[in-house]
């Protein structure tokens, strides 16, 4: 489990964290999303005790990191693929890090294979693609067989092949019982992937909830079309719901359901040509959500902020 | 503690500047034996009064002040290219208590030097001694290798004082850049500097420099050079281990609120 209690990260002027609250619990995979710039690698460089905190707790399993003596084993971490010696063969990067943390040299192999990674495994790092070197961090990562996994934009860089691949790991790994959090700034990634989201803006909270919840609580009511809309609009005001024309014609309602909707227009008898629940996409929801929070916004926005 | 230092091992093993610095430092010991041979090829070419003008120092000092930079440049190493590929991230992910990797790396980097140090240094001398073969060479020493073995003792234990210092220089500046130009002021500057300082402030000054260290550890102190000799042993070696643990304890003082 991960807790992020009231933490508060400033570097120099620019608060990059502000008084965030967060937990992750097992079982599944936990989106953690934002903006550029929202705090996100602050928070997991923090969890990880590579960054010291202006104020506030990050635990992992009830205590700080750096508390952990051979921590590969309870939390697995891949901040930036990129940040790996180039002269060094894969091979002799996971042997070091599976050495630092007392694990068998069988389980370096095993990963290699696992990541697909075997036969470039005496290669050295400097000659691999982004995506191999993201595979070789999430091999990295799973190292210690951990209960926690801290993944910063995994799918950055990857082939769809890839990208389905990490899909696919992560959620039999959630499966597992694991606590997984997953960064990403794409909304589209968190639908086919996490269960729960945590987002972010300017290091603050913006929501944390599941997916099913951010789609639900977007949800734009239902558009009706019927040859005798002034008489089901009357119908359905009467039932209690809400009724406006909709911009592009038909009738948006809200305060009753399309079923609900449908058996009062059967009902009374009055032909309805279409039924249809307007939800908002993730997508859009979240850039609702964000719209304030975005660092660096096109002028626009940032004229209509002001 | 194990673990860290296996872990700092096998990086040390697996990067290629290592061996290619210690591929530099044999081959300008090859050099320098080379020089040897040829002085004593000219040397048995001359007359009396030829000879008696012509000079060679020895070898080992040389030895000793390439291999301590060398020796320096892999300790620098040893966490400046962490930082400069992030992967330091990774390290103290791995091993969150700084201290520890510090140490490790400390270890590994220190013992490397060492024998470097002991291995070229008494190499050399002895090579040279072989090539000499006895021909009263002014500037050579008359005395065996056994005789001189305090001395050489102290200049490879001078090689492994210059590894920790540029270990604890790269880790307090964490820039190869900063580290390096930091280490080749004091090793090729400052004793410039202090040749044309005033006496006493020369022979004090001389006397605290790296260089200066292995003739006052050893007790023969520093003839014919820039540096002083004004410390006795016991100084001499308080001094070395200074230079070795001071920049070090900086370091992990200051990485105890530094971010990565």
């Amino acid at each position: 489990m991960i807790e992020v209690r009231e933490l508060t990260k400033r570097y120099g002027d620019a608060l990059a964290v502000d008084r965030l609250s967060f937990r992750v619990e097992p079982g599944h995979v936990t989106g953690f999303l934002g903006p550029n710039g929202a705090g996100k690698s602050t928070t997991m460089r923090v969890l990880l005790g590579l960054d010291v905190p202006t104020a506030g707790q990050a635990l992992i399993n009830g205590r700080p990191y750096t508390s952990m003596r051979r921590p590969l084993h309870e939390v697995g971490a891949l901040l930036d693929a990129g940040a790996v010696h180039g002269g060094r063969t894969a091979l002799d990067h996971l042997r070091w890090l599976a050495r630092s943390n007392g694990i068998d040299r069988r389980r370096v192999t095993e990963l290699l294979e696992r990541v697909g990674l075997a036969g470039v495994a005496r290669k050295r790092i400097g000659g691999f693609s982004l995506g191999m070197r993201q595979r070789l961090g999430i091999a990295a990562a799973l190292l210690g067989d951990p209960g926690v996994l801290l993944l910063d934009e995994p799918v950055n860089g990857l082939d769809p092949d890839g990208v389905r691949w990490i899909r696919e790991l992560l959620r039999s790994l959630a499966a597992e019982g694991r606590t997984i959090l997953l960064s990403s700034h794409l909304m589209s990634e968190m639908e086919l992937t996490a269960e729960r989201i945590v987002i972010v803006g300017r290091g603050r909270l913006i929501a944390d909830t599941t997916v099913r919840e951010l789609a639900a609580r977007y949800q734009r009511g239902v558009l009706v079309r019927s040859s005798r809309e002034a008489e089901l609009a009357g119908v359905l005001t009467a039932a209690g719901a809400s009724v406006t024309a909709a911009p592009e014609g038909g009738l948006t309602v809200s305060g009753l359901d399309a079923v609900a909707i449908g058996e009062l227009a059967a009902g009374h008898g009055i032909p309805v040509h279409e039924v249809r629940t307007r939800t908002a996409s993730l997508e859009e929801t979240y850039m609702e959500l964000t719209a304030g929070d975005v660092e660096y916004g096109a002028g626009r926005r940032a004229e209509a902020v002001r | 503690m194990s673990d860290a230092l296996a872990a700092e091992w096998i990086k040390l093993r697996t990067v290629r500047s290592t061996p290619v610095i210690l591929a530099v430092v044999l081959a300008l010991c090859g050099a320098a034996l080379l020089l040897v041979v040829y002085f004593v090829v000219t040397y048995d070419s001359l007359p009396p009064e030829g000879r008696a003008r012509s000079a060679l120092s020895p070898m080992g000092p040389l030895v000793e002040m390439v291999a301590s930079l060398a020796m320096a440049v892999l300790g620098m190493l040893a966490i400046t290219s962490e930082h400069a590929t992030g992967m330091i991230r990774a390290t103290y992910a791995a091993i969150p208590d700084r201290r520890r990797v510090l140490a490790a790396k400390a270890a590994v980097v220190g013992a490397v030097a060492l024998v470097t140090g002991q291995v070229t240094v008494l190499g050399t001398a002895a090579l040279e001694k072989l090539i000499v073969a006895g021909r009263p060479i002014r500037g050579q020493s008359a005395q065996s290798i056994a005789e001189q073995l305090p001395h050489i003792l102290a200049m490879g234990l001078m090689v492994a004082v210059f590894a920790l210092f540029g270990l604890g220089l790269g880790a307090i500046l964490r820039s190869t850049p900063g580290a390096l130009s930091t280490l080749a002021g004091l090793w090729y500057v400052l004793p410039i500097v202090v040749n044309n300082l005033p006496e006493p402030w020369h022979e004090w000054v001389g006397s605290v420099l790296p260089g200066a260290l292995a003739g006052q550890l050893a007790g023969t102190g520093n003839p014919n050079s820039v540096y002083g000799s004004s410390l006795p042993p016991a100084a001499a070696l308080a001094v070395m281990a200074a230079y070795a643990v001071v920049p070090l304890a900086v370091a992990v003082h200051l990485d105890r609120r530094r971010d990565t």
